[in-house]
């Protein structure tokens, strides 16, 4: 006989309003039933009130985490619409803000996904840790979580000197502190007790679910828009795909603990790269057409849809965010899961329901 | 093992967070902690109402004052890059708690109309009051 319980949400253990209903057998989970719809505020409706240049701020305020990559996707979409080139440097700092919000979110997830399992030190370890790349990122925008730094046209914050040799004195500091931590989710006997063969999806089976970000490379698709699409400048900054073959929650921890090395290089190639010149171009006129756009986020790829109609305000906005694409892959993950390990499998996604319900 | 190593470690370290009433870390100078306006150039153009996104900055040309809704500001900076005059500016203190929700700041506008006829108006304005 099964009993249906309710998941969410309200969760002790998990942030995020999402709610699962599901049905359990025993104490083995036979089938779930996600329901979305708790934190909806209408963002995409409210764009109407505000110019496309107002715009940006609104979707930066679509979620907390991702802000900055968020605001810059929807810069590069209006971009579109124009046609207009951004200047390089402005490019190179849009990647550099996006991968250290890349680091930042991963270090949260980490530490959230500790404390998911009962491993508290290490949760504060990991945000003591975000905390560093936290002031770096107060430092060149302005801002902790919401940065603005991006424009339609291009950035309206620059790099001076000393920024920078904060920045990389920061990663250098970083870098030994995450191996520190990577040991410990990787080889821990605990850890790995709590993490291996838990929530498994196939490499076919997740490509098929449409699932995005380190959902789909956890489970060995080398899928990442940023080697891709023609984004921004990563092309030129050669970097590496972070997979992993095993398709578990293990698997889904080791891509995002890769993710923040490759991250921190790709902060270090695009600074000793990093052109002078202008940060910003000047935008005349009001959009028209159509242009969508898409750009990979810590928790996977985003699609931004813009329709201009010739006058100040988008005729209509739309955003696709990666939870969205990622919820329904925990119909597949969750059934033969017991009940205890849940909150586990259900965290590996990273849910964003703010992101999802906009 | 990793872990063991830091649990002991952290024994011997100062902790990581700050006794926050007490030892309050400087703000950094990139900052956005407040909006500041200088009165002094304005020309009541109303560019920083048009452009603030949560409309927080009123601008009534009428009372030539110039007034900013503290609580509903997000500190965008569009204000700040979109002033013609450099009036207003950024400064990385935070604004302080308790404070109020608005600054009404009066405008001193008088050279500005000089450029067109309006000049003799102004200067019979006071003169009309004394009168009463």
């Amino acid at each position: 006989m099964t009993t249906v319980i309710p998941f969410g949400p309200q969760h002790p253990v998990l942030p995020e309003p999402v709610s699962l209903k599901l049905e359990i057998d025993n104490d083995v989970v036979v089938g779930v039933l996600p329901s979305l719809g708790y934190v909806h505020r209408g963002l995409e409706k409210f764009i109407d009130t505000k110019d496309f240049n107002q715009t940006m701020y609104i979707c930066e305020r679509i979620c907390g985490i991702c802000s900055g990559i968020h605001g810059i996707t929807y810069s590069r979409a209006v971009e579109k619409l124009f046609d207009i080139e951004v200047p390089e440097r402005a490019q190179y700092l849009r990647v550099i803000n996006s991968e250290l919000c890349r680091i930042h979110s991963h270090l949260l997830w980490l530490g959230l996904f500790a404390d998911g399992f009962g491993f508290e030190s290490l949760f504060y370890e990991c945000w003591k840790y975000r905390e560093d790349v936290l002031d770096v990122l107060e430092r060149f925008t302005g801002n902790r979580v919401i940065h603005s730094m991006s424009k339609v046209g291009g950035a309206s914050r620059d790099l001076t000197k000393e920024q920078i040799d904060q920045i990389l004195k920061t990663l250098d500091d970083l870098e030994p502190k995450v191996k520190n931590i990577e040991k410990v989710f990787v080889n821990n006997y605990t850890v790995k007790k709590r993490l291996v063969g838990l929530g498994v999806m196939s490499k076919q089976l997740a490509y098929e679910a449409g699932t995005a970000g380190p959902t789909l490379r956890g489970s060995g698709n080398a899928i990442d828009v940023r080697n891709t699409s023609d984004y921004d400048i990563y092309k030129d900054l050669g970097f590496k795909t972070a997979v992993a073959k095993e398709g578990d929650c293990y698997g889904r921890t080791k891509v995002r603990i890769d993710e923040i090395y490759e991250a921190i290089k790709l902060i270090r190639n695009a600074i000793s790269k990093l052109p002078e010149g202008e940060i910003a171009t000047r935008v005349k006129g009001f959009p028209t057409g159509e242009a969508i756009i898409r750009a990979e986020q810590p928790r996977g790829e985003v699609v931004y849809y813009v329709k201009g109609n010739g006058t100040k305000n988008l005729e209509r906005l739309k955003v696709r965010t990666p939870t969205f694409a990622n919820i329904p892959s925990l119909l597949l993950m969750l059934p033969g899961v017991k009940l205890a390990d849940v909150p586990i499998v259900v965290l590996t996604i990273d849910p964003c329901i703010s992101c999802t319900e906009r | 093992m990793g872990m063991l190593n830091l649990v002991l470690g952290n024994i011997s370290r100062k902790p990581a967070t700050r006794l926050y009433p007490f030892e309050v870390r400087a703000p950094f100078k990139e900052f956005k902690g407040r909006i500041v306006f200088n009165p002094d150039n304005c020309i009541l153009c109303g560019l920083c109402q048009k452009k603030c996104p949560p409309d927080a900055i009123t601008v009534i040309k009428a009372d030539k004052t110039w007034e900013l809704n503290v609580f509903r500001c997000i500190m965008c900076t569009e204000c700040v890059n979109g002033c013609p005059k450099d009036c207003i500016s950024i400064s990385n203190e935070r604004a302080k708690t308790g404070a109020k929700e608005f600054i009404k700041v009066a405008v001193p506008i008088v050279d500005k109309p000089k450029a067109e006829t309006p000049k003799a108006d102004t200067t019979k304005a006071p003169k009309a009051a004394p009168s009463k």
